[in-house]
C-alpha cells in the first residue's frame, strides 16, 4: 500500500516537474505592439533617439513586433519612471533613460522612482557635449571665457536647462575649480537656448554637437572647448577641457534602455540579445557616427556598476552645488 | 440660493483658498539669490486672490442687499451634477471595462435617467456612438484608447 | 527677383499631382485635428512620421505642415457653434464666436472665421517668403525681458475681457495663474502644490484645462435643461449662413490685425498661438469704435484672434526654417522629421535645399487655398451639427473630450483633472466668472513668471533692465497706456457729462 502511495507521489511530482521545467526554459518573442516609454513630448531629443531607434530595428527586421513611441513627459523623467514601475512583470514596455533619469530622484521629493527600482537592459551611447559662444565674441578659447568672467564676476551669463542639468552642474564644477563666477539663466527647451545665445544675451551656453552642429557650419558658433576625455572627431581641432589645463570631471550624459521592475529572466536576456545585435549593425553605426555620439554600449553588471556609479557621483555634485539631496 | 448669494459664498472659498496659496508659498523661498523665489509668485497671487475675494464678497452681499432675495439659479443643478457623476464613473471604469463599454453605459445613462429616452433607444443610440469612436480612433488615427480587459 | 524665380520652382514642385494629393490630405486631417477638442497636431504629426519614411521628403513636410496649418482653420468650428475650442489657440475665439452662434449668426461667424484664416494664413506664407531671415534675427533680439513684457502686455488684455466684472475676471485670471505654479519650479527644481502626486510634477495639462472648462462645462450646462432641447438654434435659408458684405468690411482692420500680430509672435520661439490669439482680440477691443460690444458677439472678435491663430503657424516655420530653432511642440515634431529624413536643419537647410523650402511655401499658398474652398461651403452643413438633439450631441461631446485629453499622455489622470475642470467650468460659467480669464492666467502664468525670473538672472537683480531695453520698454509702456484707456474713457465721459450738465 505504502509503495502505491509513493509511486503515485512520485509520478505526480514528476509531472508537475515535467510541466515545470519547459516553461522555465521557454524562449520569449514578442507578440504585439513594444512600448518604449520617453519623458520628453514628441519632438524631444529622447522622442527623436526612440524614434531612430524603432526606424532602424524595422530596416534591420531584428523584432517581429513594431515599437511604439510613447510619450510620458512632466515633471522631467518622473511620470515616464512612474508608469515604468507601475507596469510590473510588463513584458512588451521598455523605457529609454538619460542621465536625468539618475539625479532626478535624488533632489525631488516626489520622483520616489530610482533607476535601481527598474532593471536596466542596456546603455548605448554616451552623448559628449562641447561650450559654444557666439562666432563673434571675443572668446577663441576656455581659457579667455574663464579670465573674462573673473574679470567682470556676475557679469556673464550662461544659457542652460535647469539648475540640476547637466549644464549647470559642469558650471558648478567649473566655478569651484577656476574661481570664477557666472550666472546661470535657466530655460525649458534647446530652442530657447540656443536663440538666446545667438541674440547675444547670453555668452556662452553647453550644447551638445549635434544640436550645434548646423551652427557651426553656417558661421554662427564658435566651440571653445570639449567636454570629453578625448577629441570629438567631428571637431578634431577643438581642445578638450583637460588639454586646456582644466582638470574637472566629466559629468557623463548617457543614453539606455531600462525595462520595468520584476521581469523575468528571460525577457531581460531577450532584450539584451535584441539590443547586442542592433548595435553591431551598419544602420546603428551610421546614427550613432552622424549624431557624433560615443558608442558605449555597456550591459548586465558592468551596467548596473555604472548606474551606481553615476548616481553616487551625482549625489556629491549635488550637494557640493547645494542642492537639497532628498534621497 | 441666487447668484449673489452663491457668488459671495463662492468669493468668501477664495478668499479662504488665498490663504491656502500664501501658506503654501510661504513654504519655498520668497528670494532667490538675485530675484524673486519659487515662493513669490505663489504668495502674491494668493494675496491678490485674498483681496479680490474679500472685496466681491462685500460687493456681492450690497447686491444682495440691494436685491432682496432672488430667485435660486441652481434648480436645474440638481440634473447637471447627475450627469458629472455618471461621467466621473464612466472614466472610473475605463480601467475595468474599456472605453467602448463605458461609453455606452454612460450614454445609456444620460439618455434614461436624465433626458427619460426608453431603454432601448438609449443601447441603440450607445451602440451606434460607440463604434463611431471606434471607427474614427482606433482604426482612422490610430490613437489609443483606454481599453479593459478585453482589448476595447 | 529671387524670391519669384524660387517661388515659381516652388509651385513647379507644389504642383505635381501627388504633392497637391498630400497637401489635401495634409489640410483636411488637420482640419478635422482641430476639430476635435484635446487632439492636438502635434502627436498626430508624430503618429504618422514613421509612414513618411517611405515618401519623398518634400511631399512628406508638404503633408505635415498642412496638417499644422490646417489644424488652425478646424479649431474655430467648435468654439462657435459648441463653445469648446479644439485648441487652446481658439479659446479667444469662443468670446464672440459663440455669442454670434447664440445670436442666430452661426454660419457669419464660421465663415468669416474662414475668410479670416485664409488671409492671415497667406499673409504668413508671404511674410515666411519675403522676410523670414530678417524677421528671425529680429526675433533672436527677444531676450527674457522682452519676453515678459510681452506677457504683461497680454495680461493687461484681462481688462479687455472683463465684461461686467473685473474683479471676477481678476478672480479667475489669478486662479489661472495659481494653477500655472503648480509643478517643479524651473530654476530650483522644488516642486509646488503638488499634493504629493508625482503626475503634478509636470504642472496642470494646459489641454485638460481647457477642454474641462469648455466642453465638459457646456455639457453640464446643457443638461439643466430638460426634455431634449436643441443646443442652439439655427435660422434655415442659405443668407444667414454667410457673412455679409457688412461683415466683411468691419473686419478691415481685424485682418491685418491678426495677420502681423499672428505671425510676429508666431515667429518668437516659445510664445504660442494662444498669446497671439489673445493679444489680437485684445488690440482688435483697444482700438475699436464700440469696444463695450465685444464679447456679445461682434465679427471683428472672430476676425482677429482667428487670423492671428492662423499667421502664427507661418511665423512658427521661420525660426523653424531659417534657423533649425523649433518654436513649439508642432515645430519641434517637425524638426524631428527632418531630421529623421535626412535633413540638417539650420541656417543653411534653405539656400542646400531650395526645393524644399519653396516647394513646402508654394504649398501653403495652395493649402491655404484648398481650405478655403473647403470651409465656405461646409459651414451650412457644420452649422446643421446644432441641429442634432441634445442626447445624441452630449455624450459625444463627453467621449470625444475624454479621448481627446487621453491621447495627449496616454494617462487616465489627465482625463481626471479634466472631469474636475468640468466642475470648476460650470460654476464658473453659473456665476458669470469669466473662464477664458482663467486660461489666460494658466497659458502666461508660466511665461510671464519664467521670463521675469530669468530677466533678473540676467541683470542679477537689476529691475532696469526692462526698460533700458528699447523693445522691452515699448511694449511695457503700451500695455500701461492700455491699461488707463478705460479710466482715460470714463474721465472722458464725465467731463462731457459735466459739460452738459451745466449747459
Amino acid at each position: 500500500m505504502k509503495k502505491t502511495v509513493y509511486l503515485l507521489l512520485a509520478m505526480v511530482l514528476g509531472t508537475a516537474g515535467f510541466a515545470v521545467i519547459p516553461t522555465a526554459a521557454q524562449e520569449f518573442k514578442p507578440s504585439r505592439q513594444i512600448e518604449t516609454v520617453v519623458h520628453t513630448g514628441p519632438g524631444g531629443g529622447s522622442d527623436i533617439f526612440a524614434r531612430a531607434i524603432a526606424e532602424l530595428m524595422q530596416k534591420e527586421k531584428l523584432l517581429p513586433q513594431r515599437m511604439q513611441v510613447v510619450n510620458k513627459s512632466g515633471g522631467g523623467p518622473a511620470v515616464a519612471m512612474a508608469y515604468l514601475a507601475e507596469k510590473k512583470g510588463e513584458t512588451h514596455t521598455i523605457g529609454y533613460f538619460t542621465g536625468v533619469w539618475v539625479t532626478n530622484p535624488l533632489t525631488v521629493k516626489e520622483a520616489n522612482i530610482t533607476v535601481k527600482d527598474l532593471t536596466p537592459i542596456a546603455r548605448l551611447v554616451l552623448e559628449p557635449a562641447v561650450i559654444a559662444v557666439k562666432a563673434d565674441s571675443p572668446y577663441k578659447t576656455m581659457k579667455d571665457f574663464i579670465e573674462a568672467a573673473k574679470k567682470n564676476p556676475k557679469q556673464l551669463n550662461q544659457s542652460g536647462g535647469s539648475v540640476t542639468s547637466r549644464d549647470n552642474l559642469m558650471r558648478l564644477l567649473l566655478q569651484k575649480h577656476t574661481g570664477a563666477q557666472w550666472n546661470f539663466v535657466s530655460f525649458p527647451s534647446g530652442g530657447e537656448r540656443l536663440s538666446n545665445l545667438l541674440g547675444g544675451h547670453a555668452h556662452m551656453m553647453v550644447i551638445e554637437p549635434q544640436e550645434a552642429g548646423e551652427q557651426i557650419r553656417a558661421g554662427n558658433l564658435r566651440v571653445i572647448a570639449s567636454l570629453t576625455e578625448k577629441r570629438l572627431p567631428s571637431l578634431a581641432n577643438v581642445p578638450t577641457l583637460k588639454e586646456q589645463g582644466i582638470d574637472v570631471p566629466i559629468i557623463p550624459q548617457a543614453r539606455g534602455v531600462l525595462a520595468p521592475p520584476a521581469v523575468a529572466k528571460e525577457v531581460v536576456a531577450y532584450w539584451e540579445g535584441v539590443f547586442d545585435s542592433f548595435v553591431k549593425t551598419a544602420g546603428w553605426k551610421q546614427y550613432v557616427e552622424q549624431n557624433q555620439f560615443e558608442d558605449a554600449y555597456l550591459k548586465g553588471p558592468a551596467l548596473s556598476k555604472f548606474l551606481d556609479g553615476l548616481q553616487d557621483q551625482m549625489r556629491d555634485v549635488l550637494k557640493e552645488a547645494g542642492a537639497k539631496i532628498v534621497r | 440660493m441666487s447668484k449673489e448669494q452663491s457668488t459671495a459664498i463662492a468669493a468668501g472659498c477664495l478668499a479662504l483658498f488665498g490663504i491656502y496659496v500664501v501658506y503654501g508659498g510661504s513654504q519655498l523661498a520668497y528670494v532667490d539669490e538675485v530675484g524673486p523665489g519659487p515662493g513669490f509668485f505663489p504668495i502674491w497671487i494668493g494675496v491678490g486672490l485674498v483681496l479680490f475675494g474679500a472685496y466681491q464678497m462685500l460687493s456681492s452681499q450690497a447686491a444682495m442687499r440691494r436685491i432682496r432675495g432672488g430667485f435660486t439659479i441652481w434648480s436645474g443643478s440638481g440634473r447637471a451634477l447627475g450627469g458629472w457623476v455618471g461621467f466621473a464613473l464612466a472614466i472610473a471604469l475605463f480601467r475595468w471595462i474599456g472605453f467602448t463599454v463605458s461609453l455606452v453605459l454612460l450614454t445609456m445613462f444620460l439618455l434614461v435617467a436624465l433626458e427619460r429616452r426608453s431603454l432601448p433607444q438609449a443601447l441603440v443610440v450607445g451602440a451606434i456612438l460607440a463604434a463611431i469612436f471606434h471607427l474614427l480612433f482606433v482604426i482612422a488615427l490610430g490613437v489609443a484608447l483606454p481599453a479593459g480587459p478585453w482589448g476595447f | 527677383m529671387d524670391a519669384v524665380t524660387n517661388l515659381l520652382l516652388g509651385f513647379s514642385v507644389a504642383l505635381t499631382p501627388i504633392n497637391l494629393f498630400w497637401c489635401l490630405v495634409g489640410v483636411v486631417l488637420g482640419t478635422a485635428v482641430g476639430v476635435l477638442p484635446g487632439l492636438g497636431p502635434a502627436a498626430t504629426i508624430a503618429m504618422l512620421l514613421p509612414l513618411t519614411l517611405k515618401m519623398d521628403h518634400t511631399t512628406a513636410i508638404i503633408a505635415l505642415a498642412g496638417i499644422f496649418y490646417g489644424a488652425r482653420y478646424g479649431g474655430s468650428t467648435t468654439s462657435i457653434l459648441l463653445n469648446m475650442p479644439g485648441e487652446s489657440s481658439s479659446v479667444a475665439t469662443c468670446l464672440d464666436g459663440h455669442q454670434m452662434a447664440r445670436n442666430g449668426r452661426a454660419g457669419a461667424a464660421l465663415g468669416i472665421s474662414a475668410i479670416a484664416s485664409f488671409i492671415a494664413g497667406t499673409v504668413g506664407v508671404l511674410g515666411l517668403m519675403l522676410i523670414a531671415p530678417p524677421l528671425a534675427r529680429f526675433g533672436l533680439r527677444f531676450a527674457p525681458p522682452e519676453y515678459f513684457a510681452l506677457m504683461a502686455l497680454g495680461l493687461t488684455m484681462v481688462v479687455f475681457l472683463a465684461g461686467e466684472s473685473m474683479i471676477k475676471a481678476l478672480l479667475a485670471l489669478f486662479v489661472g495663474l495659481w494653477l500655472a505654479t503648480i509643478g517643479t519650479d524651473l530654476f530650483t527644481a522644488e516642486s509646488r502644490f503638488t499634493f504629493g502626486q508625482a503626475k503634478l510634477l509636470g504642472g496642470v495639462d494646459f489641454v485638460a484645462a481647457t477642454v474641462g472648462i469648455f466642453a465638459v462645462a457646456e455639457v453640464l450646462i446643457n443638461l439643466e435643461a430638460r426634455g431634449g432641447a436643441e443646443v442652439l438654434k439655427v435660422p434655415p435659408g442659405l443668407k444667414n449662413l454667410l457673412p455679409t458684405l457688412q461683415d466683411l468690411r468691419d473686419c478691415r482692420f481685424a485682418f491685418v490685425n491678426g495677420s502681423v500680430i499672428g505671425f510676429v509672435v508666431g515667429a518668437l520661439p516659445g510664445a504660442g498661438a494662444t498669446v497671439a490669439s489673445f493679444l489680437s482680440y485684445g488690440l482688435e477691443k483697444a482700438v475699436s469704435r464700440h469696444p463695450e460690444k465685444f464679447g456679445t458677439g461682434v465679427v471683428e472678435g472672430v476676425a482677429a484672434p482667428e487670423g492671428a491663430n492662423n499667421a502664427d503657424a507661418g511665423g512658427a516655420l521661420v525660426p523653424l526654417l531659417t534657423l533649425g530653432i523649433p518654436g513649439g511642440n508642432t515645430t519641434a515634431i517637425l524638426l524631428g522629421g527632418l531630421i529623421l529624413w535626412g535633413y540638417r536643419p539650420g541656417p543653411l537647410l534653405i539656400q542646400e535645399h531650395p526645393e524644399l523650402f519653396w516647394g513646402l511655401v508654394a504649398s501653403m499658398y495652395v493649402g491655404n487655398l484648398l481650405l478655403l474652398v473647403l470651409n465656405l461651403p461646409l459651414v451650412p452643413l457644420f452649422a446643421q451639427i446644432l441641429r442634432l438633439p441634445n442626447y445624441m450631441l452630449l455624450p459625444f461631446i463627453l467621449g470625444i473630450s475624454a479621448v481627446g485629453v487621453y491621447s495627449v499622455n496616454n494617462s487616465l489622470f489627465d482625463v481626471w483633472l479634466m472631469a474636475l475642470f468640468g466642475l470648476l467650468g460650470y460654476v464658473m460659467r453659473k456665476l458669470d466668472f469669466p473662464p477664458a480669464a482663467l486660461i489666460l492666467g494658466l497659458v502666461l502664468g508660466d511665461i510671464i513668471e519664467r521670463a521675469l525670473r530669468q530677466s533678473l538672472m540676467m541683470s542679477q537683480g537689476d529691475l532696469s533692465i526692462f526698460v533700458t531695453r528699447p523693445i522691452s520698454a515699448t511694449l511695457l509702456l503700451i500695455a500701461v497706456v492700455l491699461l488707463c484707456l478705460p479710466a482715460v474713457r470714463r474721465v472722458r465721459a464725465w467731463r462731457i457729462a459735466a459739460v452738459e450738465r451745466e449747459a
